[in-house]
């Protein structure tokens, strides 16, 4: 019998705020144990949570992005909960009324396009970390992470295959780091996702018995679950190896195994109920309003837009839109110098190799996309050579500089003394007659090697075409 | 309607260890909250706007800044148990 699968995603994104979702402690990744903590995320009697605005700001353009509903009056409830990294025993979340509803996102596959419909994005705090120490045979309490916001998208069933999954996760992933919702790095957990996942017999319109995989925090890690997932589904139906039970499920990725971990609690369970302690959040008009006016224009729009109106090839645009941080310095660059693939060469080759030398993604560039334009006109005007180019900006990565000032200050600014460039040749085809008599007989190499001795005499500060016909000119009368 | 198996998963669900007497108790006063809601339930609320909160007020919301307020050892003064840091509670993995 032939199978189908039905997936659907529950996807948590850590959002990008300074501070914690109901209490100013500090909402960044790591620390020591419990240095990002007061009584409010400790959970200590009479604490009373206070929201967050950036957090609706940013719950509300990942719903904008996401094509959703924003629900203008959006509440906030207790999910009852029993484990220590939750000190107040309820998860503050969203269950009656959350922020966005009746989304849809496009993913491309290897079988064309598909629209993956959205259920809701809700915004809720996260829990703490817990080490189970063995030498205390005790476990240990990590609060940094209680309360740091995030919110969970929750997909309708509409994934059939971990390739669909990989490309909506892909999806999700561009579209929030466009619009600077989160980092998304799943390395750190700031997206991680649960995999509800039921196999049927092919056209039939019935749910099979589902199971969830907590957790999943590698792309790769998940495709290989999913895989594993539908083959014991399949094994248990067909071969009868097991009964399927919804449960909740741990993927163990070393193993290449899932584990039952417990029985599924269902909403019932959970007992949701308004919190008391918050009241609604209304969105006017102006909230509303702000939040449209600063959503990004899409990736793929900014894409063609480059292609058609800057001239950039298809790869370069490509490369480019790939990361907000480098369209936004692309952008501002191409302000400055008004040469656009010129822009995108700097980015896309000298900037990139830098950040991969640095162990840092398209979105860490930090440099000023004004300055990097102001650094590209210099190189255009000779006025830098490209090597002493590169040189500043790697510079341009550590620290704030104007490119000139400091072309200027560390003697960068390529001469127009031909007086001591002439010198220069001279001094170094006279010491060196072999490269010179090797050039004449016919040995392009010795030019270059000529060329060379000048260039790093000049401290690179000469401009190499010129440099080149004076030397020719030098050796011819040699 | 509660029944004993519903009672028994909550039981189970809230860590209690109820008598028979109590059971009894909870059973009867759940249902006696059914039979209110089922009345309820009975009125056509179709164009009726969810009532939100039993106070008519909004919230009110902070800018997103970082502040500390507490250093660690203050705030675990009054911890019955700590290590290294970390909060210490019984194991809960076996």
């Amino acid at each position: 019998m032939k199978y189908e699968t039905v997936i659907g995603l529950e996807v948590h994104i850590e959002l990008a705020t300074e501070s914690k979702i109901f209490c100013s402690c500090s909402a960044k990744f790591g620390g020591e144990q419990n240095d990002h903590v007061c009584p409010a995320c400790c959970g200590m009697p009479g604490m009373l949570p206070v929201v967050n605005k950036r957090v609706v700001d940013l719950g509300m353009t990942a719903g904008m992005m996401l094509n959703c509903k924003i629900n203008r009056t959006t509440t906030f409830d207790k999910k009852s909960y029993y484990y220590p990294d939750l000190p107040c025993s309820y998860q503050t979340t969203q269950w009656f009324a959350p922020v966005c509803v009746n989304g849809a996102v496009e993913i491309e596959t290897s079988k064309g396009k598909k629209t993956i419909r959205i259920k809701q994005i809700h915004m809720e705090e996260d829990a703490g970390k817990l080490v189970h120490d063995d030498w205390t045979d005790t476990s240990l309490v990590d609060f940094n992470r209680t309360s740091v916001p995030l919110i969970e998208i929750v997909s309708q069933p509409d994934l059939s295959s971990a390739e669909e999954v990989v490309a909506y996760l892909e999806r999700l992933r561009t579209l929030l780091r466009f619009a600077k919702v989160s980092d998304c790095r799943m390395e750190q957990g700031s997206m991680r996702c649960d995999v509800n996942l039921s196999i049927r017999p092919e056209g039939s319109d019935k749910l099979g018995v589902r199971t969830e995989m907590k957790n999943m925090n590698s792309i790769s890690a998940i495709t290989r679950a999913i895989d594993y997932e539908v083959a014991r589904h399949i094994d248990a139906l067909e071969n009868g190896t097991e009964e399927l039970v919804q449960e909740t499920r741990r993927w163990d990725d070393i193993k290449g195994k899932s584990y039952s971990m417990r029985n599924k609690e269902t909403a019932g369970d959970y007992r949701y109920f308004p919190d008391p302690n918050i009241m609604p959040v209304v969105i006017d008009d102006a909230w509303y309003q702000r939040i449209c006016d600063s959503l990004p224009e899409l990736p793929e729009l900014k894409k063609q837009r480059y292609i058609t109106e800057l001239g950039l090839s298809e790869y370069d645009a490509e490369q480019l839109t790939q990361s907000r941080a480098f369209c936004d310095c692309f952008e501002d660059a191409y302000a400055v110098c008004g040469m656009a693939k010129e822009a995108a060469n700097w980015l896309i080759s000298d900037c990139y190799n830098i950040l991969n030398k640095k162990q840092q993604t398209a979105d860490m560039l930090r440099i000023s996309g004004k300055a990097l334009g102001e650094l590209i006109k210099l190189v255009a005007e000779d006025k830098v050579s490209r090597g002493n180019a590169k040189k500043i900006l790697s510079v341009m990565f550590e620290q704030d500089i104007d490119p000139l000032a400091y072309a200027t200050e560390n003697g960068f600014i390529v001469s127009n003394d031909t007086g001591a460039i002439e010198e220069t040749i001279q001094r170094i085809v006279a010491a060196d007659p072999k490269s010179v008599a090797d050039y004449k007989s016919g040995k392009e190499k010795a030019l270059m090697a000529l060329f060379g001795k000048c260039m790093k005499e000049l401290k690179g500060n000469c401009n190499p075409q010129v440099l080149r016909e004076m030397l020719l000119k030098c050796i011819e009368n040699a | 309607m509660m029944t004993t198996e519903t009672l028994q998963r909550l039981e189970k669900l809230n860590q209690l260890c109820l008598t028979d007497a109590e059971k009894d108790t909870i059973t009867a006063f759940f249902n006696q909250q059914a039979d209110v809601f089922l009345a309820l339930n009975q009125i056509n609320t179709e164009n009726t706007e969810r009532m939100v909160h039993v106070m008519p007020i909004l919230t009110v919301v902070r800018e997103d800044r970082e502040i500390k307020l507490f250093t660690r050892d203050e705030l675990q003064e009054s911890a019955p148990e700590t290590y290294d840091g970390y909060w210490q509670v019984p194991r809960l993995i076996e």
